[in-house]
């Protein structure tokens, strides 16, 4: 017998309950509709939140001294920055590589004295889009290049320093020695972001002032920040870097640098993969529920084709074959289902302003108010798998049973 | 195989005994059955309720195993057959008609009479040529294309027929053809056996309840407690 002809007499055996089928088939398509939401938030929500932690200061990527995650220290920093920015540059997925100095300062004005956070920053390579804190100056701007005096300050901290724009702080550091090193900026722009810890913790000083400060060369940096096209790279060009690594440097992805995070997220992914696991046992009982149903009633009839010469592997692939077109009739009604709301919710979103309330942080990095679903094509791939899987899985004893009939047995239930 | 013999009997049972099982007791269903049947013969075999003839008939289809004594068909052994031969010879040399729930509701007329020579792996236009002929045999011209639940319980039956002969089986076995349709059907399922018979030489063996379809046979083998109390020939 062609296999054509048993999938065609598959397909209308589907149907001779219509009922059932059609509740089996409402049950994969709400699974599946499930999964998909709910792992499009989670790449979408997640993939934002790796951005923008990665636009906080260190990239995707980051190239540092090996004890910088552990203990950073001045004394801790990174030679030769542009020909590595120039090599790293050249990986095709490598969207943007800037040299930063990163540390710790203590700032002072008018008797009040705050220490905060430091990043040194070129001004010609740098934007709002390479580091999210300058997204944030609505009061004032951004030093420029030939400013060797300005700074930038998180509006909270100028506050609790009881400075304004135009205003002069000192700030004071240990450079690259442990020597004590103090020098005056003026303040050329205020950060409003609303996460506390750029607000009220960070400010910006140009690199050039910095380098001199801790005593290092023209072409030294704690770390190269190389951001890239898609945040699902980062492994893969971290270890394509991972010749540039030695003794004084290592090439780290977000996970590493950003650990806590990284964390986060593990949970919250290993919380979906769990939803998602339930959700196909779900599918699954269903599935198998109607397939034996639908077996059991339907004995004498595979007794009589036993008797007449089918072969027990013929009854077998027939009722596989009715869980296959389950399945696909199933992934295709998703498909149907799923396609506004989906593309709803991919363009346009939703707020979650409501939940979020004020506190809009996890591990320090800034939530949006508006989610996504965007879900990656490699995960739709695998749901789609992990359903056809589930629902060949569950036709599995089913046709098992249907294959060993006893004919005698099945036509005498008649 | 060499033990066949195209002019030896199609059926031989000998001193086939089954017994069933049923918890702690015994049922004896047939204690030592003999029997023969030679190509063209077209057999009853009748018996009260619990004679053994659906037994009988489970075990010269292949469908169930004797626990004691032999069944040959065309001479092989069938418990020196594996179950995939066995399934073969089924499809290949043996017939089968039931009492009912014969066909496949979802297939048509046609695709249930047909079912036997796609099973044998014969091409689709032959397959169509040979069915189309087939039902106008059997009397059901026009009527290919209908499901079972679109035909009479007389049709239905026409078509399991159909099915059953497709292949030009040695023989037909048939457990209770007409008792699930009226005595008029019943008749004109018997004048289409006969005629089938008659004119294509297929050999019939069916059981039965019924005076009038008794009747009708040209040798009807009569079972009392899983034995042969008569078997009487009458020439047609
Ligand atoms: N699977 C089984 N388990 C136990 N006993 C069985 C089984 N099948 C048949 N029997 C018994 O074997 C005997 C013969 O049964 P069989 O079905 O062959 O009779 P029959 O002549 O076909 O009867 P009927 O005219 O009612 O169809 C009966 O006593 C029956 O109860
Ligand atoms: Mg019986």
């Amino acid at each position: 017998m062609k296999i054509s002809t048993l999938a065609a007499m598959a397909w209308r055996n589907i149907w001779r309950n219509r009922r059932r089928t059609l509740v089996t088939l409402a049950s994969i398509v709400f699974g599946t509709f499930l999964a998909i939401m709910l792992t499009g938030v989670g790449d979408a929500t997640y993939g934002s939140m790796i951005d923008t932690a990665a636009r906080m200061g260190n990239g995707h990527v980051t190239v540092q001294h090996p004890m910088q995650v552990q203990a950073p220290a001045p004394k801790r920093f990174i030679s030769g920055t542009t020909a590595l920015a120039d090599k790293i540059k050249a990986d095709p997925e490598v969207k943007h590589v800037s040299a930063r100095i990163m540390g710790q300062v203590m700032l002072a004005a008018a008797g009040e004295s705050r220490g905060a956070g430091v990043i040194g920053i070129d001004p010609t390579v740098e934007s709002k889009d390479t580091l999210s804190a300058l997204g944030g100056i609505s009061e004032g701007k951004l030093f420029g290049p030939d400013d060797k005096r300005g700074i930038v300050l998180g509006a909270d901290l100028a506050r609790h320093l009881g400075v304004k724009l135009g205003r002069k702080v000192v700030f004071t550091l240990t450079d690259r020695h442990g020597e004590v090193f103090s020098g005056l900026a003026r303040v050329r722009g205020l950060i409003h972001t609303g996460t506390s810890a750029i607000d009220g913790g960070l400010c910006l000083l140009p690199i050039s002032v910095l380098r001199k400060a801790l005593g290092y060369g023209p072409d030294d940096a704690t770390l190269l920040a190389v951001l890239v096209t898609d945040q699902r790279y980062a492994a893969a060009v971290s270890k394509r870097l991972m010749p540039l690594a030695n003794e004084q440097r290592v090439v780290l992805t977000w996970h590493q640098t950003l650990a806590e995070m990284s964390g986060f997220i593990d949970m919250k992914l290993s919380g979906a993969a769990f939803m998602q696991g339930l959700m196909m046992l779900l599918i699954a009982a269903g599935i198998f529920n109607a397939l034996f149903v639908s077996v059991m009633e339907r004995l004498p009839e595979f007794g009589i084709l036993t008797a007449i010469g089918w072969r027990r592997s013929q009854l077998f692939i027939l009722v596989m074959l009715e869980s296959l077109w389950l399945a696909l009739v199933g992934i295709g009604l998703s498909a149907v289902v799923t396609a506004l709301p989906y593309y709803k919710l991919s363009t346009d979103g939703f707020s979650i302003a409501d939940q979020l309330g004020d506190g809009a942080e996890i591990a320090n990095v800034m939530m949006d108010p508006t989610m996504y679903v965007r879900i990656h094509p490699e995960n739709l791939a695998l749901i789609v798998l992990a359903v056809v899987t589930a629902t060949l899985l569950s036709g599995l004893f089913p046709a098992y049973k249907a294959g060993s009939v006893n004919p005698v047995d099945a036509i005498k239930l008649v | 195989m060499s033990t066949a013999t195209a002019s030896g009997p199609i059926v031989a049972l000998k001193n086939v005994t089954k017994t069933y099982q049923q918890g702690a007791i015994e049922v004896h269903a047939l204690r030592g059955l003999d029997l023969v049947i030679e190509p063209g013969e077209f057999t009853a075999i009748s018996g009260p309720s619990g004679s053994g003839k659906s037994t009988a008939l489970n075990l010269i289809g292949g469908l169930d195993t004797p626990t004691g004594g032999s069944v040959q068909v065309e001479g092989h052994d069938l418990g020196a057959l594996g179950r995939k031969a066995l399934s073969d010879l089924r499809r290949d040399r043996i017939g089968f008609v039931f009492q009912a729930y014969n066909l496949v509701p979802v297939l048509t007329a046609a695709e249930n009479a047909e079912m036997v020579l796609a099973l044998q792996g014969v091409d689709d236009k032959t397959r169509r040529a040979k069915v189309t002929a087939l039902l106008d045999q059997v009397g059901l011209q026009g009527l290919a294309d209908r499901r079972p639940d679109e035909l009479s319980g007389g049709q239905q039956q026409r078509v399991a027929i159909a099915r059953a002969i497709a292949a030009q089986p040695a023989i037909v076995l048939a457990d209770e053809p007409t008792a699930n349709v009226d005595s008029a059907t019943a008749e004109m399922l018997l004048d289409l056996m006969e005629r089938l018979n008659q004119d294509l030489g297929v050999t019939f063996l069916f059981s039965t309840h019924d005076p009038r379809v008794m009747a009708r046979a040209k040798r009807l083998i009569n079972l009392v407690d899983g034995k042969v109390d008569s078997d009487e020939r009458r020439d047609g």
